[in-house]
């Protein structure tokens, strides 16, 4: 088997949920400081990819690569130490609820670092002072509203400086203008800290403007790939419909009138 | 289609092998808990590292010892007042009545006392934790914390677990005394039996061995409330709902093991020491 070049490779993954086929042979590759999203319907799959990639969840067939790492074949161990590499958002933060905002972005540094207390304050604070919620360190998650719990969610995951950043709906549930936000320091930290990142979103404003490459999940495979101007002029019908949101093409097809019956 | 044309019997049969297969699931699956969390904490322990931070342990054993001692001290301390009075009369009628003080004591530090406590703490603290880590479970947090690397159950677990384990046999003791206690002032009030005669009494039919045996049992019921709760509270599915069905089901399934540990306990103790 030849050795990967990219950060992140998956090859020929399959993964089904009981009965239901989720990942159908996919296969994706990340090169190192790019911004790939991952653009499908709900429920086709995106967050999985995700969860594959970090190894929370484990492929029923095929290969994934972080590095040099096949994550699929590392034992728990190991795995953890990888972990210690990427970066995860999660669509709902995440955040643990009985820890105040420092004390969340504090915790992989006190966990897995030989880092003093003071060391890990100053941290703490420059990666709340990046996200700009070092005025909200003392508060719990409860107390704030979802856009500064993605961003504090954002500060946790980029605190060990890893190499890879996981997205999951980074901007779903927020208002436009808090959304674009995230948007820009998704951008401008991934580029300043030189971050390889995936997301994973339906969100097609977000999606244009984080990407440097998109990438079409339908199916359980990747049917388009492309910078975001050629992916906008797609010919694909699956990616044509999914962009322009109408209800008449492939992705409905069958269901409409299922839909429509009701 | 085989199932609607089985016979009662087959039904019967087929109803037994699945709850069996269930409970062995779950067997496993704890004593697999147990040895993860183990392996996990001993991993971390062999890289020079804390497996966690001692004021999360402190946390634990404040909540499931020192707050627990209201409630285990006056359940005990009622129960060895019925005890003794009930026993009393009894006794009375043969002129054995300075048999309760002997009867309570070895009652409660052999058998009542760890599992009263067992019963109580499966119920206070177990129910607390399956519900907190459901919850986390739940929001997504437990996967979290797996994703940045950190141990979820060296890090979640392993202070639960050792909080436990080491409060029992304190709480154990708590119940011992207040039952003890609320013995001897039922003997003073109506057996006129006075305090040093009561002590004497306890001291003189109590052995060495009937504390270790209450000991060493509370040790394992602390582990096993805490290993199930833990356990419960993690494969917590389907939400809120969820978290109130595991709940349950943690307080049920530890106050049965907790009952079926004793009693297992109990048959091999008394084949080797039957007096």
């Amino acid at each position: 088997m030849s050795t990967p070049t990219h950060m992140v490779e998956m090859r020929d993954v399959c993964m089904q949920f009981e009965e239901k086929k989720v990942l159908d042979g996919l296969s994706l590759k990340v090169a190192p400081q790019e911004r790939l999203v991952i653009l499908g319907q709900s429920g086709s799959g995106k967050s999985t990819i995700l969860r594959l990639i970090l190894g929370t969840l484990r492929p029923a067939s095929g290969s994934i690569f972080f590095r040099r790492h096949e994550i699929t074949r590392l034992q728990r161990g190991r795995l953890q130490r990888v972990r210690q590499h990427m970066g995860m958002v999660y669509q709902y933060s995440a955040l643990l609820s009985s820890r105040t905002v420092s004390e969340n972005v504090a915790l992989p540094l006190e966990e897995l670092t030989d880092k003093s207390r003071s060391e890990i304050d100053k941290i703490v604070d420059e990666k709340l002072e990046l996200v700009g919620m070092e005025d909200s360190k003392d508060l719990l998650p409860e107390e704030l509203s979802g856009g500064m719990r993605k961003r504090v969610a954002l500060a946790r995951a980029l605190v060990l400086q890893p190499e890879l950043i996981l997205l999951d709906e980074p901007s779903a549930g927020l208002d436009p203008v808090i959304a674009s936000v995230i948007d820009e320091l998704i951008i401008t930290l991934t580029e300043k800290s030189k971050v390889t990142s995936i997301t994973a979103t339906h969100e097609m404003d977000s999606a244009f403007r984080i990407a440097t490459r998109m990438a079409m999940l339908y199916q359980g495979k990747i049917i388009e790939e492309a910078k975001p101007e050629e992916f906008k002029q797609s010919k694909n019908p699956v990616v044509a419909q999914f962009l322009s949101g109408s209800t008449e093409g492939p992705i409905l097809e069958g269901t409409l009138d299922a839909i429509t019956k009701k | 289609m085989a199932n609607a044309r089985a016979q009662p019997p087959v039904l019967v049969a087929q109803g037994i092998g699945h709850l069996t297969r269930n409970f062995l699931r779950e067997v496993g699956g704890v004593f697999w808990f147990i040895v993860n969390t183990f392996q996990e904490t001993f991993e971390r322990i062999q890289k020079g590292r804390v497996p966690f931070r001692a004021t999360s342990f402190f946390r634990h054993t404040e909540r499931a010892g020192v707050d627990s001692v209201p409630l285990v001290g006056l359940v005990s301390f009622f129960l060895g007042l019925t005890m003794a009075l009930l026993t009393g009369y009894q006794l009375q009628r043969f002129g054995t009545e300075r048999l309760i003080p002997g009867l309570v004591a070895i009652a409660f530090t052999r058998e009542l006392g760890p599992l009263l406590t067992g019963i109580m703490l499966a119920a206070r603290i177990g129910a607390a934790f399956t519900a907190e880590l459901g919850t986390m479970q739940v929001n997504e947090e437990v996967e979290a914390i797996e994703a940045m690397g950190i141990g979820p159950l060296r890090f979640l677990v392993a202070p639960r677990m050792l909080a436990l384990f080491f409060l029992m046999p304190c709480l154990s003791t708590v119940s011992n005394i207040a039952a003890i206690f609320a013995s001897s002032l039922v003997c003073k009030a109506y057996f006129s039996m006075a305090f040093p005669y009561f002590l004497d009494l306890v001291k003189d039919s109590l052995l060495i061995r009937d504390i270790i045996t209450g000991i060493l049992k509370s040790f394992m019921f602390g582990l096993l409330i805490a290993a199930i709760a833990c356990y419960r509270g993690l494969t917590v599915k389907g939400g809120a709902a969820g978290v109130g069905t595991s709940t349950t089901s943690s307080v049920v399934t530890a106050i049965t093991t907790v009952i079926g540990f004793d009693t297992l306990y109990n048959i091999v103790y008394t084949t080797f020491y039957p007096t």
